[in-house]
């Protein structure tokens, strides 16, 4: 087995010059031969996921909006795409469903069947309680607190190789997340800036202590602290490789300004730079609308405006790379079908996600829902959960990553997967 | 009384010290190097000095006084004194920091806020909720999270009774529950203060007994949603898994159904709400009375007899009821904590914790023996683990890896450093990896050198050397002359040695001090230094000894170094 310390030792820095060079040096060629990891240096699939914290009200994002209970439920939320008045309507997808006009930047993805929807997604469990339903959905074992590891990090054992660099698998958010929690390496970084010996205004005392530690952690004693000591060290040096404050996206793409634009930016870059990045994290929030949802304008027109603009800047950015990423989003419930007494909605069950991709079976709505008549929500109240969030999940993480073995991906799942992606 | 306190302080001290006898000498270690060994397991680090501090008064003496954990603190207490909000009771947080959605029932109650007006501009919204907020005296919750995690700095770094501080660290993380949930999170700073810490060095079946009744707990893990007929698993599950039996335990989920019916009913006196009906019905009652309807109130925690299963119940063989209440529960943790498999797998994380990632079977069974011998009790247990000659193994010393939490307290020791701003000292831990109480899963922290230490994490920790060690942490002080009694070195050499020594006793540094010698006596480089900071260029000491600049960056490598990592 090639190992990561073998790899980064043997010629991962070395690699670097291979898109000067051309081709692949000999010895890493015959290593591949001999080793059976023929996915070395190929350029390798990405995974990119966005957790939708707070619970996004997939009725609104995604609306029915030809369903008369649902009109009846929202007097003041319900949109249509019926144009007419001053307020931006629906995009209406197919006649049935109309995207939410804060996620417009999703319409030519859609159109151009890379964008697949999937309305009705959920948990088996029906606690309506963020923390716990986030909690399962990362672990991805809905009924088991105590699962130790999160599904991508899971996900990253099974790749079916070791994780060749130390950007494997990167959240970009200030702590690591259940997701990736796990005896698989994982990195949690907010900003890639901050991967590097550091002495602020002092650039030459940083590069002498950078030499002293990288000198000390050379000649420690043989073990995980020496390991990742020089892996910490080529990391830092890959990244040098690029001047990542300066970073140009490519297509002329405008990130927001926020947060998640800034993360998923970095992780466009990552991509680029070719640092083995196979699985990538981040999360974004305002989905809790319980007050004041508005509707063209209000908290979820903001929040769904930052997660298309933000994507779609992304996709923008990846320019040639677009086929070897899917990025998919996920949230932990939906809500209310009926609004509040506070113009908002409250914690419910089903909602909805968006997975993006030259492999997805897009342009479709996919899942199954029924009219929204009291006696098929669930509890009187909800739109019930008609897709387990592991179909989803497995199928997108089996098809892209060819991970194979979903039952160990989602400890106790075997359920089917419903076709968002495309048969190879 | 404070006669009878000090003497059954004395006895138990005696208790404790008779016949100890650390077997570090068969391992082949030194006094001192076993002096170093023990603080390096039961402390938050030496400070300078300690080492040859506990030689002089003996090994045993100072472990027995750690187990008795009646240190006087009072340089802590000082310290701690101006956190107002750390003595308060639950139903005191409810009251002074109310969530925010309670703060928007009340002001909607007031009339302060009209129930339309959420609609509108949410800016101004937020401004009105403000000032609502100011006008009653409330305070975010926020402000006591941050008075929290101060507290945890300050006692790890400044508290005399350290192996208390360690042990609380230990079975908060065993016990965890966590500030990412928020129904939760409030309750936490009273769990750690009256539920772990005054058990830490108890009775372990007492710890499980008071997590199980506690808010943070039983919001933690659902159980105060229990009912009959409405039953949640969640802790029933945990319990068994994680708080005792082990996952291979022995249990099936039919155990675990069935305990989470002996546990309906438990649940949480409702907190700070005297228009609750459920607080007006039980203030109307006396003690016979609530004692005859089925209540059971401890402190916070509330037993209802109407929610409870009295059915009967079968968990591990054991028979419990039908309808003997509150204590069916009280029987079943009881049964749980004694068990010979909670023996085996709290040893088991004893021995993790404080002897290697991967202890000796040997050891572990020991330990486990006293553990069921001695009912659990946890001082005896540990006594067991360092007089086994297992913790004294060569390859147990210096084979821990500190938690990002154990360096940043290690290093503020080793520099005998001052904490004006201890959440300064959080931020750091959490860039390390480490968010205090913000473990997001009921297992804790994974307590292994493989799960601290990644490549982002390890950068974290030599930028963290090198901003502790250059006065870079606002509100961290020291003093790198004090700490070698101002003694001036003779040259740069002596200068590495000395730090190296302080801050590394009973280390092989010999490697270290080699590496890291061109550095500080290369004048050029030390010139270029100290030009590019200038806040220390102007107290640049003579030659020949090395500059301010110099020593503290050195000290700075020395903390971010592989040896400093390991404790």
């Amino acid at each position: 087995m090639l190992t990561r310390r073998g790899f980064l030792k043997g010629g991962g820095l070395a690699l670097f010059g291979i898109g000067l060079l051309g081709g692949i040096p000999a010895f890493i060629a015959e290593a591949a031969a001999r080793e059976k990891v023929t996915r070395l240096y190929k350029k390798g699939k990405v995974l990119v996921c966005i957790f939708q914290r707070g619970a996004m009200d997939g009725l609104m994002a995604v609306t029915p909006f030809a369903d008369p209970y649902l009109q009846a439920a929202r007097p003041t939320l319900f949109m249509t795409p019926a144009k007419g008045g001053s307020a931006a309507p629906l995009i209406d997808l197919d006649g049935r469903f109309g995207l939410h006009p804060a996620f417009q930047a999703f319409e030519p993805v859609f159109r151009d069947k890379r964008l697949a929807i999937v309305h009705g997604i959920g948990s088996p469990n029906n606690t309506r309680s963020h923390f716990d339903a986030q909690d399962y959905m990362e672990s991805g074992t809905p009924f088991d607190k105590a699962t130790p590891s999160g599904w991508l990090n899971r996900a990253v054992g099974l790749l079916g190789h070791d994780a060749l660099t130390p950007f494997s698998a990167v959240s970009l958010s200030s702590a690591m997340p259940r997701s990736l929690y796990g005896d698989n390496p994982a990195v949690a970084i907010s900003n890639l800036q901050d991967f590097a010996i550091q002495m602020k205004g002092n650039p030459l005392g940083a590069n002498m202590a950078a030499k002293s530690f990288e000198d000390l952690y050379d000649q420690t004693a043989p073990g995980l602290l020496k390991q990742t000591g020089q892996e910490s060290f080529e990391a830092v040096k890959m990244l040098q490789k690029t001047d990542i404050r300066n970073y140009k996206p490519a297509g002329n793409a405008q990130y927001p300004n926020s947060a998640l634009g800034s993360a998923l930016k970095q992780i466009a870059q990552l991509i680029k730079m070719d640092v083995g990045l196979e699985i990538a994290f981040t999360e974004c929030s305002g989905w809790d609308t319980h007050f004041g949802q508005g509707t063209t304008a209000g908290v979820f027109a903001r929040s769904a405006t930052d997660l298309a603009d933000s994507v779609m800047a992304f996709w923008t950015d990846l320019d040639t790379y677009q086929d070897d990423v899917t990025l998919m989003t996920m949230t932990e419930f939906g809500r209310t079908v009926h609004q509040n007494g506070t113009g908002g909605t409250d914690h419910g069950r089903g909602s909805c996600n968006f997975i993006l991709g030259h492999d997805t079976s897009g342009g479709l709505v996919h899942g199954e829902l029924k009219p929204l008549a009291q006696e098929n929500l669930e509890d009187g109240r909800d739109l019930p959960v008609s897709t387990d969030f592991r179909a989803v999940f497995s199928e997108v993480a089996d098809r892209h990553l060819r991970i194979a073995g979903e039952r160990v991906l989602f400890p106790g799942w075997n359920g089917n997967p419903i076709g968002v992606m495309r048969q190879a | 009384m404070k006669f009878v306190c000090t003497a059954l302080g004395v006895l138990l001290l005696c208790s404790f010290n008779r016949g100890l006898r650390f077997p570090y000498r068969q391992a082949g270690l030194t006094e001192r190097q076993a002096a170093a060994h023990l603080l390096s397991r039961f402390t938050y680090g030496a400070t300078p000095g300690e080492v040859d501090a506990v030689v002089h008064q003996g090994l045993e003496r100072w472990f027995s006084k750690q187990l008795e954990a009646r240190l006087p603190d009072d340089s802590l207490d000082l310290r701690l004194s101006g956190y107002d909000a750390l003595q308060l009771s639950n139903a005191q947080v409810r009251e002074t920091f109310p969530r925010n959605g309670e703060v928007l029932r009340m002001a909607r109650k007031d009339g302060t806020i009209s129930s339309d007006s959420a609609m509108g501009d949410p800016k101004a919204y937020k401004d009105v909720l403000k000032n609502y907020m100011q006008e009653k005296g409330f305070k975010p919750l926020q402000e006591l999270y941050r008075q929290f995690y101060c507290q945890k700095i300050l006692r790890a770094a400044y508290s005399n009774n350290q192996l208390q501080e360690v042990m609380t660290d230990f079975w908060f993380n065993h016990f965890n529950v966590s500030m990412t949930k928020g129904d939760c999170a409030e309750f936490i700073p009273a769990y750690e203060r009256d539920v772990i810490r005054p058990g830490a060095l108890g009775k372990f079946g007492d710890l499980v007994l008071a997590t199980a009744k506690s808010p943070a707990m039983l919001y933690y893990l659902d159980n105060f949603s229990s009912k009959n007929g409405g039953i949640n698993e969640n802790y029933a599950r945990e319990v068994m898994e994680l708080h005792t039996l082990g996952v291979d335990g022995g249990y099936t989920q039919q155990d675990v159904t069935q305990a989470a019916r002996v546990l309906t009913g438990w649940t949480v006196y409702p907190l700070g709400r005297e228009d609750n009906p459920l607080v007006q019905r039980l203030a109307a009652m006396s003690p016979d009375q609530m004692v005859q309807r089925g209540f059971v109130r401890d402190g916070d925690f509330l037993f209802i007899g109407n929610r409870h299963d009295k059915d009967p119940k079968t968990v591990l063989g054991t028979e419990f009821g039908p309808d003997e209440g509150y204590q069916e529960g009280v029987r079943l943790l009881a049964l749980l904590a004694r068990h010979p498999s909670t023996a085996h797998f709290i040893c088991k994380e004893l021995a993790v914790r404080f002897v290697s990632d991967n202890p000796p079977a040997s050891l572990i069974d020991k330990m486990a023996q006293t553990f069921l011998d001695k009912n659990g009790d946890i001082r005896k247990v540990l006594i067991t683990m360092v007089s086994s000659p297992e913790f004294w193994a060569p390859e147990a010393v210096r084979e821990k890896i500190k938690s990002p939490f154990e360096l940043a307290i290690s290093s503020v020791r080793s520099l005998q450093a001052t904490i004006d701003q201890p959440y300064q000292v959080y931020n750091w831990v959490s860039r390390m990896g480490e968010k205090l109480y913000a473990y997001q899963a009921p297992t804790g922290y994974p307590d292994k050198g493989q799960y601290w230490i990644n490549t982002g994490s390890l950068l974290n920790r030599m930028n963290f050397g090198l901003a502790i060690a250059s006065g870079r942490i606002p509100g961290v002080h020291f003093d790198l002359a004090a700490l070698n009694d101002h003694r001036e070195p003779e040259s740069a050499q002596a200068a590495l040695e000395t730090y190296t020594r302080l801050i590394l006793p009973e280390r092989q540094t010999a490697e270290t001090v080699r590496r890291l010698t061109p550095m500080l006596s290369d004048p050029a480089l030390a010139g270029k230094v100290d030009a590019a900071s200038n806040r220390m260029a102007n107290e640049q000491g003579p030659e020949p000894g090395p500059s301010p600049a110099m020593l503290s960056q050195v000290v700075g490598i020395i903390i971010g170094s592989p040896e400093y990592q390991r404790r």
